[in-house]
């Protein structure tokens, strides 16, 4: 037996539209503590991993740990239907094959029952050590993607470096290159207009702008944005998820060649 | 060539052994490819029309090179590590297979001359297809053409199919890519299906793996080469009557071949007089490949361009222009083959939620999973014409 009541239905409807170009199709995780999903896209460069406490739902009732298998292009076509303000239910049997979305409207006067069929999914979990991150990099979540986009106008790849001076995201193409360095910024109005960087070491990685560009798809969720760099490891990219999660993308970088492919040109 | 119906087999009785990949997600895997099915096939369709070939100025075919050249330029472009792997000596079991295909090819032959005699179009393409034959000339002509566009080219002592699942038990390469379903008795780890197939076709990659298919099918390595053998393979007859639905039936019963010789009904299946079966079962089991630590370093480097025009553009009469292009986009694609996995970071682990629809209904699911499969996969693409026609001239 489950049975999720969300107020902010429109935390759902945001977490989709963020996951649905990464991934086809994934499980749910349903726990006592939350409801949890893990995901690659399919050429297993990138990782997605949400997390809602159950703290944060109005109602949260999950009598045994299930997964449940959904195709995300249907389930953001049902979240569709819903309302911006509605309040979205989530409801399963046990043994049953479906699961059912109620949405009620914030004034209780109009009530809409989905049931969608599950899927079988084979989808392998990996388990993600908990490191230290040489670089932590907090951005206003906007400016990340403004950085993303204006970028990937220009090359494929964008090499991250972080130093004493800040962040810089550099990139080349075939019309020239870019870079664009945002400095340590603390003094602002709004906190969560602040660049903070938190740095052991310097370092540098180069990624292929396509996943991150499709990471800034989560950028309404969260004002900011937090980026973690180490040189042997998966960059994270974290947006909270107000106060009750996040969702958290990982993406490998790419590697310099090995040295017997990197002779010098005949 | 292959195992008759074994596809088929497969969808029906272990859906979960075959994922459909997209091609573009093989970047940076190291991939065998068996040489000799490939020239065949571009010799078959690259630039024919009735009798005439692509050729150079001097009359000899170069239909192979430009297939092998296109084809090869699409791996490297997508960042794949292609390595191909030639024929050596066939084994002797393989001989009469190899003899019949040679009688098919001379009754080709005969028929060929007395279509054009007759000048019945269809008849000339049809025939002067199934009298195609890959002579060493083309072999050496392609490896040249590898060596130059920097690609690795390996030499097996006897089956490629062999040599190539060998090079994937070792780790040397991730999987074996082919269309013929042998590499599987071989034991190759992972199979991949349609890699090669032109982007035009859309088809997806077909990827098996061995160790689900022996856990589905709740069978041992050895049982599934007997159960190979039974379906029908290259080195020796099957028994008539037996087809891969039975042989899987009758391996489940009795274990072995030779559990099922001695508890079947005689006089209902015919066992063949001479059937070296054992023999084939030693070839799948235990085939004539190059020794672990023998094989070659397997190395991708730069493509000798100069080497390309003038083997290319001056001896076989390619356009300048294109070979140019196709070297620039080689050097470009070297790029692509960088980007790490998250696998190299991150290991699996065990979930420990219960799926909640998976409980009550798995019969149905498979059932389901196994029918999209069959319909989508195999069946479509046999039923193309060039394929109805290998299989016509293979079978």
């Amino acid at each position: 037996m489950l049975e999720l009541r969300l107020v902010q239905g429109s935390l759902l409807k945001k977490v989709m539209e963020s996951l649905k170009d990464l991934v086809n199709d994934a499980n749910f995780d349903c726990s006592a503590t939350g409801f949890s999903l893990q995901a690659m896209d399919s050429s297993h460069v990138a990782l997605v991993a949400l997390l809602l406490r159950s703290e944060g739902f109005e109602h949260y009732r999950c009598d045994r740990n299930i997964s449940m298998g959904m195709k995300l292009e249907n389930l953001t076509k049902i979240l569709k239907c819903a309302g911006n303000d509605d309040i979205i239910t989530i409801k399963g049997d046990d043994g049953g094959d479906t699961v059912t979305f109620m949405f009620e409207s914030p004034s209780q006067d109009k009530i809409a029952d989905f049931e969608m069929k599950l899927m079988d999914i084979d989808s392998e979990h990996l388990g993600i050590p908990d490191a230290e991150y040489q670089a932590i990099v907090r951005m206003p979540s906007a400016e990340f993607a403004r950085i993303c986009k204006d970028l990937s106008s220009i090359g494929d790849t964008v090499v991250i470096s972080v130093t004493k001076e800040g962040v810089k995201f550099s990139t080349k193409g075939d019309i020239g290159t870019a870079n664009i360095v945002c400095r340590q910024n603390t003094t602002v109005d709004k906190p969560e207009e602040a660049t903070v960087i938190e740095m052991q070491e310097p370092v540098s990685l180069t990624f292929a702008l396509r996943y991150m560009n499709s990471f800034t798809k989560a950028t309404p969720l969260s004002n900011t944005v937090t980026i973690s760099l180490s040189s042997e490891l998966p960059v994270v990219v974290e947006y909270k998820i107000a106060e009750m999660g996040y969702i958290r993308f990982y993406l490998a970088p790419k590697i310099e060649e090995d040295e017997d492919d990197t002779k010098p040109q005949v | 060539m292959g195992i008759k119906g074994l596809t088929k087999l497969l969808a029906d009785n272990a859906p979960k052994c075959m994922k459909e990949q997209k091609f573009e997600s093989y970047f940076g895997r190291k991939i065998a490819i068996d040489a000799s099915m490939s020239i065949y096939q571009f010799l078959i369709v690259v630039g024919r029309t009735g009798t005439e070939m692509l050729t150079n100025e001097s009359g000899e075919v170069t239909s192979h090179l430009q297939g092998l050249f296109n084809r090869t330029i699409r791996l490297l472009e997508a960042g794949l590590k292609p390595v191909y792997v030639f024929d050596g000596k066939p084994p002797d079991l393989k001989k009469q297979e190899l003899a019949k295909r040679y009688s098919k090819r001379e009754d080709a032959t005969e028929d060929l001359a007395a279509a054009i005699e007759t000048g019945d179009k269809d008849d000339i393409e049809k025939f002067s297809k199934r009298t195609v034959k890959v002579t060493k000339q083309h072999n050496d002509d392609c490896k040249k053409l590898l060596r130059l566009m920097g690609v690795p080219v390996v030499e097996a002592p006897s089956e490629a199919e062999a040599e190539c699942a060998a090079l994937c038990k070792n780790q040397k390469v991730y999987a074996v890519a082919s269309e013929d379903m042998d590499s599987l008795t071989f034991g190759a780890p992972k199979f991949l299906r349609h890699l090669m197939d032109p982007a035009s076709r859309k088809i997806p990659v077909m990827e098996f793996d061995v160790l689900k298919i022996l856990e589905e099918l709740n069978l041992t390595m050895d049982q599934f080469i007997d159960l190979c053998i039974l379906s029908g393979c290259d080195y020796c007859e099957s028994i008539r009557g037996i087809g891969g639905q039975t042989a899987l039936k009758l391996i489940r019963q009795h274990g072995s071949i030779e559990g099922i010789i001695e508890n079947i009904n005689k006089e209902r299946y015919q066992i063949p007089e001479s059937w070296p079966y054992e023999e084939a079962r030693r070839l799948f089991k235990e085939p004539l490949v190059t020794a672990n630590d023998q094989q070659p370093e397997l190395k991708w480097s730069p493509p000798d361009e100069e080497g390309l025009v003038a083997f290319l553009v001056t001896e076989n009469g390619f356009n300048s222009d294109r070979v140019t292009k196709a070297v620039e986009k080689i050097k470009a694609a070297k790029n692509k083959s960088s980007q790490g996995r998250l696998e190299s970071f991150f290991k699996p682990v065990a979930s420990d939620s219960v799926p909640l629809k998976r409980k009550d209904a798995p019969a149905k699911a498979t059932k389901e999973t196994a029918k999209k499969r069959n319909t989508g996969g195999s069946k479509l693409r046999w039923s193309t014409p060039f394929w109805q026609l290998v299989q016509y001239w293979l079978l």
